[in-house]
């Protein structure tokens, strides 16, 4: 077992930001492992993802072309980086941590019988051994993974963890991989966008609301504009989604999403543990509150102590003005 | 047709300690059912109200753990099974995933297996992958809904609901399926039924009655910390709401957070 094999994502026909990242942190973990930078690429035609990942320094491009592998399927795509991994036996491998990525990459490690670490923000090789960091418990523990020695590790790394490989390198090589027999038992028939689709994880802003704004119509009327005006997505606290004012996708926290903009505003969210969870490693927090005793002021960046009814009009007026927006 | 359940026994909240020996210390926290796991009981549920034969909750766990298996019985479950060993408690998510799958594979008769899409505690969503993949059964993971389970065509198809879209996949009996939060609403058991159960007590396996030597997890805890306090915020004042608005406006402006 040598280096460090990174399984390339595609985000419209390109190799996903997420990758670039895991290109970059592996070139340096691969030189500490003493093995090459190699990658991944999978599915019906993935020539054009095999070269920009070239571009983006992997030594080898493993690709593993065929018709089944159109779209994901986990015995599909396993079967597959399974023959990478033959090929390039590396000790570790590398992929994101969407839940696809988690489906694929829980499912290799169990097959690989390999070691395993989620959503991992860091990543060590020291004197040859690998050491991953990830957070649980809603963020309130940090925990370092160590491995043992003679088994692959599978890592599936959280977004904006590293700093994204820089292209124009040259000289790799893409080697072709024929898939393995394999029997696709879970046959997907279709996809669809889901409608409305707010993707919460990769917003740069979220603004979210609870329970202080009273009602329903309130929160159409305060969340969206200034979600808008700031360029962002609109979230909620567990509380409102459950009395059924806005769909689950948008919920933050322990039972919805986990976010880490760079600013995220809880208006009328009182901090409830499990909100926390969800968003505390956020960049910046603004907390407005009635409540000055409400914990979410004890993780705020900026917070005003006020009736978000009334407050979040004049706060998107006046960022409307002052940003020419 | 035989359905199980899998269960996780978490803290309510996640306001949890480190122990010296690195473990988690939730002392004085109540310990629940994971939340996504009551979806999984209930969408287990329908389908044996469907389908007839026996459905058994199944779990990992000390006999503290026993309460909350009698509420998965009240709620209409018929057969439940805790997995009891010394041997289990430091075990890494796919080495938890080998005892259950032994126990699955005991029990013989198994068509489908629901699951949480992780637990609240642990957060990985690791385990159900590694349930299928241990026995080499089908999977369908993140499931928002379940369309259909046909048990003469040994089939289902369900929708599964990823980040951004949602993909409609059918998958070969036997399968484990693990559910997101809003595919169902979780019934609340009846008192009736809870007086029932009150003295049901689950069969227990051991390590030894499942074939399982020692285990080795390949995935070990070396470091646990708490997170670095976040630096202590400003409360912007003025003598009006419009005055405090104008006040964090500037500042987030000052500090190019907008």
């Amino acid at each position: 077992m040598a280096g460090v094999l990174v399984y390339i994502e595609q985000a419209g026909g390109n190799v996903a930001a997420i990758s670039r990242e895991l290109l970059g942190k592996g070139k340096e973990l691969a030189a500490a492992l003493g093995g090459p930078l190699n990658a991944l690429v999978v599915g019906a035609n993935p020539t054009g993802l095999a070269e920009q990942a070239l571009n983006f320094g992997a030594a080898t491009v493993y690709s593993v072309a065929d018709s089944s592998l159109e779209a994901y399927t986990t015995d599909g795509y396993v079967a597959a980086a399974k023959a990478a991994v033959e090929a390039a036996n590396p000790a570790l491998i590398l992929a994101g941590a969407s839940f696809q990525m988690r489906d694929f990459g829980a499912s290799l490690a169990a097959d690989l019988d390999a070691g395993l670490a989620v959503d991992v923000v860091d990543l060590k090789v020291e004197g040859g051994a690998i050491s991953a960091t990830r957070p649980s418990h809603g963020g309130n523990v940090i925990n370092s993974f160590s491995f043992v020695p003679d088994k692959p590790v599978v890592a599936l790394v959280r977004k904006q963890s590293f700093a994204e490989a820089p292209d124009g390198a040259s000289g790799g090589k893409i080697q072709s991989l024929s898939l393995p027999a394999t029997t696709i038992r879970t046959k997907v028939q279709g996809v669809s966008a889901k409608s409305g689709a707010v993707n919460l994880t990769d917003a740069a802003v979220i603004v979210s609301g609870g329970r202080g704004l009273s009602d329903k119509d309130n929160y159409y009327k305060l969340i969206p504009p200034l979600a808008e005006t700031l360029g962002g997505a609109y979230g909620a606290s567990r509380a409102i989604v459950d009395a059924g004012w806005v769909p689950y996708e948008h919920q933050v926290g322990q039972t919805g999403k986990t976010v880490s903009p760079k600013l995220y505003v809880a208006a009328g969210v009182s901090g409830a543990i499990q909100h926390l969870a969800g968003m505390r490693t956020s960049r910046n927090i603004v907390a407005i509150n009635k409540d000055p005793e409400a914990p979410i002021f004890r993780v705020a960046t900026f917070g005003i102590v006020g009736d978000v009814n009334e407050v979040l009009p004049l706060l998107t007026e006046e960022l409307q003005r002052r940003l020419g927006r | 047709m035989h359905i199980v359940v899998c269960l996780k026994q978490v803290p309510r909240d996640n306001s949890v300690k480190i122990n010296p020996d690195l473990s988690i210390n939730a002392d004085g926290i109540e310990k629940i059912i994971n939340l996504f796991d009551e979806y999984a009981i209930e969408e287990g549920l329908v389908w044996h109200e469907k389908h007839g034969g026996k459905l058994t909750v199944l779990s990992m766990g000390s006999d503290e753990w026993v309460e909350q298996i009698r509420r998965a019985l009240a709620m209409g479950a018929t057969d439940s099974l805790l997995l009891k060993d010394a041997a289990f408690a430091k075990l890494d998510t796919l080495a938890a995933a080998k005892v259950v799958a032994a126990a699955i594979q005991k029990l013989g008769d198994v068509d489908l297996v629901f699951c949480g899409r992780n637990s609240t505690d642990d957060e990985s969503g690791a385990f159900a992958p590694a349930l299928a993949r241990t026995l080499g059964w089908a999977q369908a993971t993140y499931v928002g809904k379940v369309l259909e389970v046909d048990p003469a065509a040994q089939q289902l198809s369900a929708e599964r609901h990823l980040e951004g879209e949602i993909e409609t996949v059918s998958a070969s009996l036997p399968a484990v399926v693990s559910v997101i939060k809003d595919i169902n609403s979780p019934r609340y058991p009846s008192l009736l039924k809870i007086k029932k159960v009150a003295k049901i007590t689950p069969p227990v396996w051991s390590a030894a009655d499942l074939g399982i030597g020692t285990i080795t997890p390949v995935t070990t805890i070396s470091n646990r910390v708490p997170p670095p306090p976040r630096p202590s915020g400003e409360m912007v004042d003025g003598p009006d709401a419009a005055a405090k608005v104008k006040k964090l406006v500037d500042k987030l402006l000052e500090n190019q957070i907008v």
